[in-house]
């Protein structure tokens, strides 16, 4: 472990805000408490646990202490990683995003596909006056069921004139989850790999497509100069200031979940409610634990490429039961790794998953 | 007189019905076809070839590449050179023909799928099977290949009986020996070796429909695995899992029943040799990367499958 | 325990659209990602388990142009002791010639070893023969589809070749012989970014290909390059449900996996 996670690490007074916060907590053999616990005296952990972590913050964040768990976790993580003793699956992501750049294996020969269906020109960003880049998630640029996302919002851009290119197969993955697997040198060749383009190209904005990207890209890349920002706090901007217009009414009783690294790693709440109240028609319903408690999905911290060994009850599955008993006929989010972590549960209870952009598209 | 000879590619009594593309390629060659095989008791069509030459060795002696290199040099020495040599692509008959080209100094060329006479050239493919080249040697004497299974069994010619002779007195190498077979242990199932998966989604239904699924995998000899939901509800246990969480599997079949396709489980499989989906719904993304297709509910596809093989 | 390991630095084919070029000539794979052989992977792991076991070194040797430093320091970060390079632009898809070009090079280099490991096949030409012809040039036994080294000696080994359908057999082989090494006979250890940079700082030493030319000939040639028959979408099989399982059932026996 690094000499800051080890000092930071004898910091804590083992209070449990951590494990009362943490989604794993109670039905997973994860307590973070006692695994801050066992590394301020350099004991062993079971080589499953440091695995469970989804890289919510929540503990980081409502630490009285500055422990930062959720880095310690990484931390513990990296260790393994550099042992080369990390499960099959987490790193057959890894080598796939060595070889291309994204943790899924696909071309990236076909990163572009998505843009390349459009009915009107997708310019690079070199191209454009603006240099304002529109950044995709890995997930969007490969599932065809996530690529309607960028395409959505390529069209809304362009129709409320809002100029923007793209990098197309330049684009790498931006690390997020590569990071907090553990991977500190390959997110490192990520990070260089994507700033050399960024500087290149002159690109002075960034509209990122998912939380993930947007944490990472505003936080984690250094002082590049570039005003980050998600998409969703441009087209709420976009609405308020008229050059979007949602016309069509829609009738629908919609629950918002707030993902991890919107909400309360980055506090982008407001904009993605205000986009959905500016729908008329549209009833917005609240979780019980919304904005800064938002129960997390379950996607991030590498989650997607890892099963845990003990069965049970997904916080997916709590999401959609509950929204289900509130009355809610569709889940609105605005991340891929939400999107797909909550469409299985929900279709099964015959719940829609959208993103926002999904549903603003519906209506423009 | 020029010939093509066949090594016969053989395993616990059984000849292998891949050698009928090795005879398949032969018929297309139009010289005298040599089957090159040990002796035993093998159920075969002995009509599809003119010469039979048995060695007089067990089977697992003539299958080890140090002997058959004394087996095929005494086969040269009284039949003189053949044109083409011919082995199946398989675990042995790959092992052989590589040894072989190696000690005689013989061109080679593997998992030939196809043969064009006009050009004289043999089809492989390369990368990932998107490419094929036409290859040909670049000299002359014996050239060897290995061929595809499936690829020319439907130029075989019925000939009439084959003349047979033996060939005996073959010195033993000892650089290599057989011990013994290993079955496949029947404890923890190992999807990423199983050559057909059925797999199982959600849109099976519930539980209680696994059961059935189990016996039709037995029926079609295939093994049991199954999307994330599957094992998330515990209706199959998690070495079963295909998935970016779970297991990553290439068989030669996979037959998809009520699976939707979500990413994480196409990242699984969509290497699969050749990809069979079974979906009610048609606009299920695993249809964009199937093979085959059917449209329809899987319990029911699955009850009617189990009738016809049973019966 | 001296063992050889040959490894290649393959383009990675699978996801990519390739194109062939130059009237068939050649195949374009100037926007392909390239990674280490998945194969030899898979032996260069064994090897290092093997040394780790009974003492010795293993030498990672790779053939190709100077990028091949990447399956190089690779196999040293998972292990290896050293990396050869025996470089050369040239592409040699004989595997009689690339038999040839090594058997020149040990001979010449004076490489002396225990054993010989190679991936059973390579993800780009497939050929699956390297090995075999190897050992029979350098007149040593081999064995193919190697799933298992049940027991490493000072002179022979125990393994257990892969057969088809999940059968094995267990054989003996002398050594010193050539093996070649079966995908999931181990699970390699992840090599991470900071561990290939740590391997870095080892020197591979590099030989220049055409020294060992001599009576490298190859014995097959490709006259063309070719697509294989379109394939379009999925083929639905519709119609009663009678008839859609005995096609079903007809394409499984087809594909070999149904009696």
């Amino acid at each position: 472990m690094s000499i800051q996670t080890q000092t930071r690490v004898l910091t804590c007074i083992q209070c449990g805000k951590c494990t009362g916060s943490c989604p794993e907590a109670g039905r997973t053999p994860f307590n973070i408490r006692m695994v801050v616990r066992r590394k301020q005296f350099q004991h062993h952990i079971e080589e499953s646990i440091p695995w469970y972590c989804t890289s919510c913050g929540a503990c980081t964040i409502r630490c009285p202490r500055d422990v930062k768990p959720s880095e310690m976790i990484i931390d513990v993580r990296s260790v393994m990683v550099e042992e080369g003793d990390i499960p099959a699956t987490i790193q057959k992501a890894l080598e796939n995003t060595f070889v291309h750049r994204n943790p899924w294996g696909r071309s990236r020969a076909k990163r572009g596909a998505w843009f390349e269906k459009l009915d009107f020109e997708v310019p690079h960003v070199s191209e454009t006056v603006s240099k304002r880049l529109l950044f995709t998630c890995c997930i969007q640029a490969y599932d065809p069921r996530c690529m309607v996302i960028p395409a959505n919002i390529a069209k809304m851009l362009n129709k409320g004139g809002l100029e923007f290119g793209v990098l197309g197969e330049e684009e790498a993955c931006c690390g997020n989850e590569i990071r907090r697997i553990g991977e500190s040198g390959l997110f490192e060749e990520l990070q260089e790999e994507n700033v050399a383009a960024f500087k290149e190209y002159g690109i002075k904005e960034i509209i990122t497509l998912s939380p993930h990207c947007m944490n990472t890209l505003k936080k984690e890349y250094g002082d590049l100069g570039i005003n980050v920002s998600h998409y969703t706090e441009v087209l709420a901007n976009m609405i308020k200031e008229g050059r979007l217009a949602p016309k069509t009414s829609y009738s629908k009783k919609v629950i918002y979940h707030d993902p991890c690294f919107l909400g309360k790693q980055n506090n982008i709440f407001d904009e993605p409610r205000d986009i959905l109240k500016s729908i008329e028609g549209l009833e917005l319903l609240e979780f019980s634990r919304a904005r800064e408690t938002s129960l997390c999905c379950e996607g991030g911290g590498g989650r997607m490429f890892y099963e845990a060994e003990t069965a049970y009850q997904r916080n997916s599955e709590i999401r959609v039961l509950e929204a289900v008993e509130k009355g809610a006929e569709i889940m609105a989010t605005s991340c891929p790794f939400c999107v797909m972590t909550l469409e299985d549960p929900a279709t099964e209870k015959g719940l829609a998953v959208k993103d926002i952009s999904e549903i603003l598209m519906e209506v423009l | 007189m020029s010939y093509t000879l066949v090594v016969a590619e053989v395993r616990r009594g059984v000849f292998e019905e891949r050698n009928l593309d090795s005879i398949g390629i032969a018929a297309l060659m139009q010289k005298s076809i040599v089957l090159l095989m040990p002796d035993g008791a093998y159920e075969m069509n002995g009509n599809l070839v003119d010469t039979i030459i048995r060695t007089t060795v067990q089977e697992e002696v003539f299958l080890n590449p140090l002997n058959f290199i004394t087996i095929l040099e005494k086969t040269m020495n009284s039949r003189g050179q053949p044109d083409l040599i011919v082995f199946t692509h398989s675990s042995s008959g790959t092992e052989l023909a590589s040894y072989t080209a190696g000690h005689f100094n013989m061109p080679l060329i593997t998992d030939v799928s196809g043969f064009d006479k006009e050009k004289n050239v043999f089809y492989k493919s390369y990368y990932s099977d998107k490419i094929f080249g036409e290859f040909r040697q670049t000299g002359s004497g014996p050239c060897i290949v290995t061929v595809r299974s499936g690829s020319f069994k439907e130029h075989i010619i019925e000939k009439g009986p084959a003349q047979t002779t033996a060939l005996e007195d073959i010195a033993l190498a000892e650089g290599r020996t057989f011990i013994e077979y290993v079955e496949e242990e029947t404890g923890a199932i190992d999807i990423t070796k199983a050559e057909f998966l059925l797999s199982v989604g959600r849109g099976i239904g519930n539980k209680d429909e696994i059961a059935d699924y189990q016996e039709l995998a037995g029926l079609l000899k295939a093994t049991l695995s199954g999307s994330r939901p599957v094992i998330d509800k515990m209706w199959l246990p998690k070495a079963q899992q295909v998935g970016t969480s779970g297991k990553t599997v290439k068989p030669k079949v996979y037959l998809a029943m009520g699976i939707s396709g979500a990413f994480q489980h196409i990242a699984g499989m969509k290497d699969s040799d050749c990809i069979i989906a079974v979906n009610k719904d048609p606009e299920a993304p695993i249809f964009q990367y199937a093979h085959y297709g059917v449209i329809g509910d899987a319990n029911k596809l699955r009850d009617k499958l189990k009738d016809i093989a049973k019966g | 325990m001296n063992l050889l390991v040959f490894t290649k630095r393959v383009p990675a084919t699978q996801e990519e659209e390739l194109r062939i070029v130059d009237e068939g000539r050649g195949v374009d794979l100037s926007k392909v990602p390239f990674k280490v052989n998945d194969w030899d992977n898979y032996a260069i792991e064994e090897a290092v388990r093997i040394v780790e076991k009974t003492g010795g070194t293993v030498t990672a040797i790779s053939i190709g142009n100077a990028e091949s430093d990447e399956v190089l320091r690779r196999a040293i970060a998972m292990g290896a002791k050293d990396g050869f390079l025996i470089e050369t632009d040239q592409v040699l898809h004989d595997p009689g010639a690339r038999a040839s070009l090594i058997l020149n090079f040990l001979k010449k280099e004076g490489i002396t070893y225990d054993a010989i490991f190679t991936g059973v096949q390579s993800e780009d030409d497939q050929f699956a023969s390297l090995g075999g012809i190897l050992a029979a040039r350098l007149g040593i036994p081999y064995a193919s589809m190697v799933i298992a080294i049940d027991a490493f000696e000072t002179d022979h080994v125990t393994a257990r070749r892969e057969l088809e359908g999940g059968l094995q057999e267990r054989i003996k082989v002398m050594l010193p012989c050539v093996l070649s090494i079966q995908s999931g006979i181990n699970e390699p250890r992840y090599v991470s970014i900071m561990g290939i940079r740590k391997a870095s700082k080892v020197e591979r030493k590099i030989f220049k290909g055409n020294d060992y030319e001599d009576n490298v000939i190859p014995g097959i040639e490709v006259v063309k390059w070719v697509y294989p028959d379109k394939k379009g979408g999925a083929t639905m099989l519709d119609g009663e449900l009678d008839g859609i399982c005995k096609g079903l059932l007809g394409i499984l026996k087809e594909k070999g996996v149904y009696q």
